[in-house]
């Protein structure tokens, strides 16, 4: 289960790995999405070697079909990660976007 | 020394009018008339279970098994995500190797059908790391970037893929308690619908029910009463990080390495002395890595070996790969999936198999994964 203090927990994190750059490792493209991500599918999420060596997840935005190759190179972005949970509070991550 | 004497599962599926303790009380009663064991000759309980606690509000399993047994004896359960199973039996032979005289159950159930695939979903995320689930991962979605990374890699297709599912539905369709009992082509496989790219919803084993018993023991004399045992040469268990990101390797499950060495080397015996497994194949990818991780294959080679059938029945091979059907036709009620397994060693190894027996087989051996790769459990069993 999401709470508000987890997401705030979580965010305090995201900062770091911010506006960062970095080579797709693998990715898939999700079809059957868990609930609270549904209304997003299908979406493609990537792996992600980032510069300095330590890896990330997360979805591909801006992108196209195209962008989605083992070795390209993307950059590492704010955005919205699912719907607002009961409590209101959204929860933002990051995401990657093609270079 | 510890034996396997007895065997009994439900069928596997969508069994809507069964609820998880209405399956583990069937599998219970299965096994225990199959030994002719009376409740009170049980010393102990494993219980291998994922979701219950998840999707269902229902935790406190060994409660509810001891008011199934109508008995107050060390019940435990474990979790290790789909690995439950395999830990639940590896908890149960650790603790006979303690304790001499015992006899041990070993149960592993799970109840997935009464939800959306949606929440089934969700429910299965909880054995993935907290990164990998904000980034909208799933399990299919983690075994999805494990194919892709190995198909680039090594330069093949999702057909070489597909061999698998096409192998093990034949193998299902020769299994009365398969949760799919069709045959299906390679070109049906193809062309499928994606669930998490490149992996197809014929690449997957599906949301199952179902429960799996086998009594282990170490007591003479009743191994000496019963009509069949199988000698449990080992049973290993290891470890990794839960997050597939933090590993080594992306196509390759090391805890499967390490636990595949160390019962070698217990049973001693080697790779070719298997004659009969039971792997992990919840994706058609997986059962290609098991094969690699395991050591039957050469690291690479698994795509194109798995092309020229020597695992299929009837093929004539030295080593028949997933004869129940795997998690891929036989069903995956996760928590059952571990002793399912290790049950279809025992019926090989005492010629019980009917339809889908291989011949002259002494020795067999079980792989369970749990989550892509957290956990490992990798049993030797033989005659």
């Amino acid at each position: 289960m999401i709470s508000p203090i987890k997401i705030w927990r979580r965010q305090k994190e995201i900062r770091k790995v911010l506006g960062l750059k970095g080579k797709i490792l693998t990715w898939t493209k999700i079809f059957t999405p868990g609930s609270d991500f549904k209304k997003y599918a299908p979406y493609p999420v990537v792996l992600v070697e980032l510069e300095s060596k330590e890896k990330v997840y997360g979805q591909l935005v801006d992108g196209d079909d195209i962008d989605l190759k083992i070795g390209a190179e993307v950059i590492s972005v704010l955005r919205k990660v699912r719907a607002a949970s009961d409590d209101g509070v959204i929860a933002y991550g990051i995401k990657f976007k093609p270079l | 020394m510890n034996y396997i004497t007895g065997y009994y599962t439900t069928r596997f599926g969508e069994l809507w009018d069964k609820s998880l303790f209405d399956l583990v009380e069937e599998a219970i009663n299965g096994v225990l008339k199959q030994n002719k064991l009376q409740n009170k000759q049980i010393d102990a309980v494993f219980f291998g279970n994922m979701l219950a606690g998840v999707l269902e509000n229902n935790l406190h399993s060994p409660s509810k098994i001891a008011e199934i047994l109508k008995i107050n004896i060390p019940i435990y359960r474990a979790e290790a995500a789909c690995a439950s199973g395999g830990a639940a039996f590896n908890l149960a032979k650790t603790y006979l190797d303690a304790n001499p005289n015992k006899n041990v159950m070993v149960v592993g159930s799970e109840k997935m059908t009464d939800y959306s695939p949606e929440e089934a979903v969700t429910g299965l995320s909880a054995a993935a790391s907290g990164e990998e689930q904000e980034a909208g991962l799933t399990f299919s979605g983690l075994y999805a970037m494990m194919a892709n990374y190995y198909l680039e890699k090594y330069n093949y297709t999702e057909k070489n893929l597909a061999y698998v599912s096409v192998k093990n539905h034949y193998h299902g369709s020769l299994n009365e308690k398969a949760h799919f009992r069709k045959k299906i082509l390679l070109e049906e496989v193809l062309k499928s619908p994606y669930i998490a790219y490149p992996l197809k919803v014929l690449d997957s084993s599906p949301i199952s029910d179902g429960a799996s018993a086998v009594i282990m023991t170490n007591n003479r004399d009743v191994i000496k009463k019963q009509k069949y045992s199988v000698l449990v040469l080992s049973s290993e268990i290891a470890t990794d990080t839960i997050s597939l990101k933090s590993r080594k390797h992306i196509d390759e499950i090391i805890a499967t390495k390490i636990a595949a060495d160390k019962a070698f080397k217990v049973a001693q015996i080697n790779r070719k002395d298997i004659n009969v497994a039971e792997v992990h194949d919840c994706f058609s990818i997986a059962e290609i890595l098991a094969m690699e991780d395991l050591g039957f294959w050469e690291k690479g080679l698994g795509g194109k070996k798995i092309t020229e059938d020597q695992t299929m029945f009837g093929s004539g091979g030295n080593l028949i790969v997933n004869t129940s059907g795997g998690l891929k036709a036989s069903g995956h009620p996760v928590g059952a999936t571990g002793i399912k397994q290790i049950g279809e060693i025992f019926l090989q190894l005492t010629g019980q198999a009917e339809n889908r027996q291989v011949k002259s087989a002494k020795y067999g051996l079980a792989q369970n994964v749990g989550g892509s790769g957290g956990t490992a459990v990798v049993t030797i069993l033989g005659i």
